[in-house]
């Protein structure tokens, strides 16, 4: 019953744990997946959205950074375009200060007069002094300035209001434009010379001869003779070259790794660099000729204190700092002037600006890169005659490296077409040589710079000779100082960066916390969900199959009864379905088996009846037959003793003989019909084989000696001493067959002959008798068949003993056959089984 | 054999009584006949005999029980009893030499049967 409900819980729980298992399994493989995908997105969106956020950072610095710098670019590049317009407006005002200068009756008041009449403002700043550290210099007095507001900002213009101190040019000092104003005559002799200040000689002299000029450079005079009348000569700057002993911070620790003493104040002064040091004091020569009555006369000039126009750049700072007192070169914002020779006139640094040895008059060496350098130096020419060959502007580039000899020597002066090792000379001509303005970067002196450059438009004189006027203006600015509020911002930016950055980490690793934590708890509520399910369907498949086997173990058990013979009993049945039909159907074949069992039972009574009747019959039969034998027999042998008379005698016989045959054919009868029903019993007892057949064979060759015939029996050696079988049977169906072929031999011989033959005893009678022909062979062996000319009459047979001997012989387990011949005889061997272990 | 040779010879059917008393007194036996069971009762107990021939089917008091009443009334004395009967099945004999029979004699008899059982008695 195992068997079933094992079956119906393992299908049961097949068709609903197993899909049941799939779908939490497919269930969990798609939650996993759905948790590894969103934690995938989820990291990729932070990812990207970092991404986003650094990029827009990166962006948005970066165009302001560019909005910034062009921002700055543009208004660098005003201010500078601005400086060269204000240069070129003063340098034109000076030319009306010339032009009425020819025009005054040339005489000492009238000059003095006349430059008395001239100055302005020059700013300065005050006294520095080395810091006590030494690594710097520092204002002594350290200037204050405050954006000052005594009234209250009104809401409406709260917004970004912004206001600054009033802007600082440094100390003021009323300063002469003018140093000298002379009258020249025709022949160079200066006849009127007014001076301011002490820069230039009082004594009068001729200006023919140079040494006689401003540092004994100046050659204005054969270019006075060519004016003609209302035609102005404007010089060059003419100045003396202030060397340095250091470029860069003149601090004790720089001139003393370049083993030179420190000596500020003899060193050329460079603004923050060094305040203290000595200044570069040049001229800008102005001359007219003086007609009277359409004849020139003489010539008037005027020269121009070079300091003012440099405060139209050494005060420009180009930052939010707008004007400064002192130029602060190293920071690189600073601005400055070059002439129309592309030559520094103008420098915070004053050993930048190319000027003339005063001993000689002859210009200074500028600064060369160490190769045309090492190339002036080889041609064994006087520089400027050298230089004089020399292309301008020549492969500029940042890869040339400035001579170091002169950087030992203090002379770097710059002039821009020889300073090959600074590309931006070209870069300023190429902006400017047209007259236009326009800035580029470059990283020059370890700074990204802008650097702008406009042109002077000063074309008066010698300056009308290029697009370029004067010269130009420069201005170099520190890119980075334009930006500095947008890298400041994308500081900023980065700082919210990496602290969104670390925000996303963090928030990214909560949320794969949470879901993993979700996919767990997700995993023990689907898991455990399905496990109950399953143990609830399995607790279900068992109930079920419980419920189910319990009908059929009620049923099965209940057949059992049924089989083991209580045919009474029935299945219940209890409900309408598939089970119920069973049940009903199991009770409709029990009831038709059991009254199948009635009428088999009334059946068998009636068969058992009708054998009892039978047997009953054949017992009184036989008992009713003998009864009146009995009284046959017995008196005719009686009679036949008492009588004498041989022909009476010869009738009791016949009477006798009669009685016997009938007596034998009720005995055959009777026998076969035992047979026949079933009611004849053979015993089976071991008796002595040998002794039973000679006992039958002395009877039979009494008989057949009696009637002339030979009998002879032969008994193999082999013959087992006991035979098992029925004895009374044997001795029957022996004693019929050898009466039989004694009856029916009239001569020769009968034998008896035992033999073993395999498994079995044959006992074999042959005869010498007629024989027995081969269709009568299989039909004597039936009852009554006995052969016509061997009739009952004749030979005292029943028509039954052979009949009687095949019936006998099958039921004990054997068998008879015959063999035969016509004429010669015929042998009936009876075979019967030997048992082997009675052997 | 007993020196009394008084016999005693039941059967209901005349001819088969007078049959087995002729062959009796032929050889030598005085011969009582009776022809029921009871009849044969009350002879045994008014005589002596050494021998029964007693038929199996009568009416009234069977063979069988005619027997049995015998051989109780006449316990302790030598007595032979031979069943004089057409019963002639194997299993009718064992059931007669069960019931106290000596032997059976099968109808039809001949003296040489008779005189053989005679003898073994």
């Amino acid at each position: 019953m195992g068997g079933i409900r094992g079956k119906l819980i393992g299908i049961f729980v097949l068709i609903k744990v197993v899909p049941l298992l799939l779908l939490a399994g497919f269930a969990w493989y798609a939650t996993s997946q759905l948790g590894a995908d969103v934690s995938t997105k989820a990291g990729s969106m932070a990812d990207a959205m970092l991404s986003t956020i650094k990029s827009v950072g990166q962006t948005v610095t970066d165009d302001s950074i560019r909005a910034l710098d062009q921002r700055s670019r543009e208004a660098i590049e005003s201010l500078t375009t601005n400086a060269a317009k204000e240069i070129a407006d003063f340098l034109h005002d000076r030319d009306a200060d010339i032009r009425q200068a020819a025009s005054l009756e040339p005489s000492e008041a009238a000059f003095r007069r006349f430059l008395s009449q001239r100055s302005r403002p020059i700013y300065q700043h005050g006294p520095w002094k080395l810091a006590a550290d030494g690594r710097s210099w520092e204002p002594e007095q350290p200037v204050k300035r405050e954006a000052r507001i005594t009234r209250p900002v009104l809401a409406d213009n709260a917004k970004d209001f912004h206001t600054r101190p009033p802007e600082y040019f440094g100390e003021s000092e009323q300063r002469p434009l003018f140093v000298e104003m002379t009258f020249v005559d025709l022949d160079g002799n200066e006849k009127i010379k007014v001076t301011t200040g002490q820069l230039t000689e009082k004594s009068r002299k001729n200006v023919v001869d140079r040494r006689n000029t401003f540092v004994k450079a100046e050659t204005y005079f054969p270019e006075l003779k060519k004016l003609k009348a209302g035609e102005i000569y404007v010089s060059d700057v003419i100045g003396a070259y202030v060397p340095t002993q250091a470029i860069g911070p003149y601090l004790p620790a720089a001139l003393e790794k370049a083993g030179k003493p420190f000596k500020p104040e003899e060193s050329a002064y460079a603004g923050t660099e060094n305040p203290v040091g000595k200044r570069f004091r040049g001229i800008v020569r102005w001359a007219m000729p003086v007609v009277r009555g359409g004849q020139t006369v003489g010539y008037v000039t005027l020269a121009l204190d070079h300091d003012h126009i440099r405060q139209f750049s050494d005060r420009l700072m180009p930052t939010d700092e707008r004007y400064t007192p002192i130029a602060d070169a190293i920071k690189g914002n600073y601005a400055f002037i070059w002439d129309y020779k592309s030559r520094s006139i103008s420098h915070p640094r004053d050993y930048f600006i190319v000027g003339y040895d005063p001993q000689t008059g002859l210009p200074t060496t500028p600064w060369l890169d160490a190769d045309l350098y090492a190339e002036w130096q080889a041609s064994g020419k006087p520089s400027h005659e050298f230089l004089a060959g020399i292309p301008s502007f020549r492969d500029q580039s940042l890869k040339l490296k400035p001579a170091k000899e002169q950087v030992k020597a203090g002379t770097v002066g710059l002039d821009c077409r020889y300073l090959n090792f600074s590309p931006q000379c070209d870069g300023w001509n190429a902006l400017t040589e047209h007259g236009g303005s326009g800035s580029f970067v470059i990283y020059f002196s370890g700074l990204w710079k802008l650097t702008t450059a406009a042109a002077i438009p000063y074309h008066t004189g010698q300056y009308g000779k290029s697009p370029q006027g004067f010269g130009f203006v420069t201005i170099g600015a520190n890119v980075d100082e334009f930006h500095k509020a947008a890298t400041e911002t994308a500081a900023k930016i980065n700082l919210l960066v990496e602290e969104k950055d670390a925000n996303l980490t963090i928030q990214r690793g909560e949320l794969l916390d949470h879901i993993a934590e979700s996919l767990t708890a997700t995993g023990i509520g689907l898991w455990t969900s399905t496990l109950l399910m399953v143990a609830v369907v399995i607790a279900i498949a068992i109930w079920m199959a419980g419920l189910l086997t319990r009908r059929i173990t009620a049923m099965i058990s209940g057949i059992h009864a049924f089989q083991e013979g209580d045919r009474k009993h029935r299945l219940e049945v209890d409900s309408a379905d598939e089970m119920g039909e069973l049940s009903r159907s199991f009770n409709r074949m029990a009831d038709s088996v059991e009254e199948s069992f009635k009428r088999l039972e009334e059946a068998k009574e009636k068969a058992e009846e009708a054998s009892r009747q039978k047997s009953a019959f054949l017992a009184t039969m036989s008992h009713e037959l003998r009864t009146p034998l009995n009284g046959i027999l017995g008196f005719a042998e009686l009679l036949g003793n008492e009588l004498d008379n041989p022909e009476q005698r010869g009738y009791v016989e016949i009477i006798e003989q009669s009685g016997g045959h009938l007596l034998n054919l009720v005995n055959e009868i009777l026998d076969l019909a035992k047979i026949e029903s079933g009611e004849m019993r053979f015993a089976r007892v071991a008796f002595p084989l040998t002794e039973l057949l000679i006992e039958i064979a002395t009877v039979h060759r009494v008989t057949a000696e009696t009637k002339g015939l030979k009998f002879e029996t032969i008994l193999a050696d082999e013959l087992p001493a006991e035979f098992i079988t029925d004895p009374t049977r044997l001795r029957q169906i022996l004693n019929n067959l050898l009466s039989n072929a004694v009856k029916f031999t009239d001569a020769g011989s009968v034998v008896f002959s035992v033999s073993r033959i395999d498994g079995d005893i044959a006992f074999a009678i042959r005869d010498t008798g007629p024989g027995i022909p081969p269709e009568s062979r299989e039909t004597i062996f039936e009852k009554f068949k006995q052969l016509e000319n061997f009739l009952t009459r004749e030979h005292g047979g029943t028509g039954l003993g052979l009949a009687l001997v095949r019936q006998l012989a099958d039921h004990m387990g054997g068998r008879v056959t015959l063999e035969s011949e016509i004429g010669v005889g015929s042998t009936f061997t009876v075979y019967l089984p030997l048992d082997i272990s009675h052997d | 054999m007993t020196d009394s040779r008084n016999a005693l010879v039941v059967d209901d059917h005349p001819t088969n009584r007078l049959l087995a008393s002729a062959l009796l007194r032929k050889l030598g036996w005085t011969v009582i006949e009776a022809e029921s069971g009871n009849a044969a009762l009350t002879l045994a107990a008014e005589h002596v005999f050494s021998l029964v021939m007693l038929d199996i089917s009568m009416p009234g008091l069977s063979g069988e029980d005619t027997c049995t009443q015998l051989r109780a009334a006449e316990a302790g004395r030598p007595l032979h009893i031979l069943a004089y009967t057409a019963h002639a099945f194997p299993e009718d004999r064992e059931r007669l030499l069960a019931a106290g029979f000596d032997d059976v004699l099968v109808k039809p008899i001949s003296r040489q049967r008779l005189e053989e059982l005679l003898e073994k008695l």
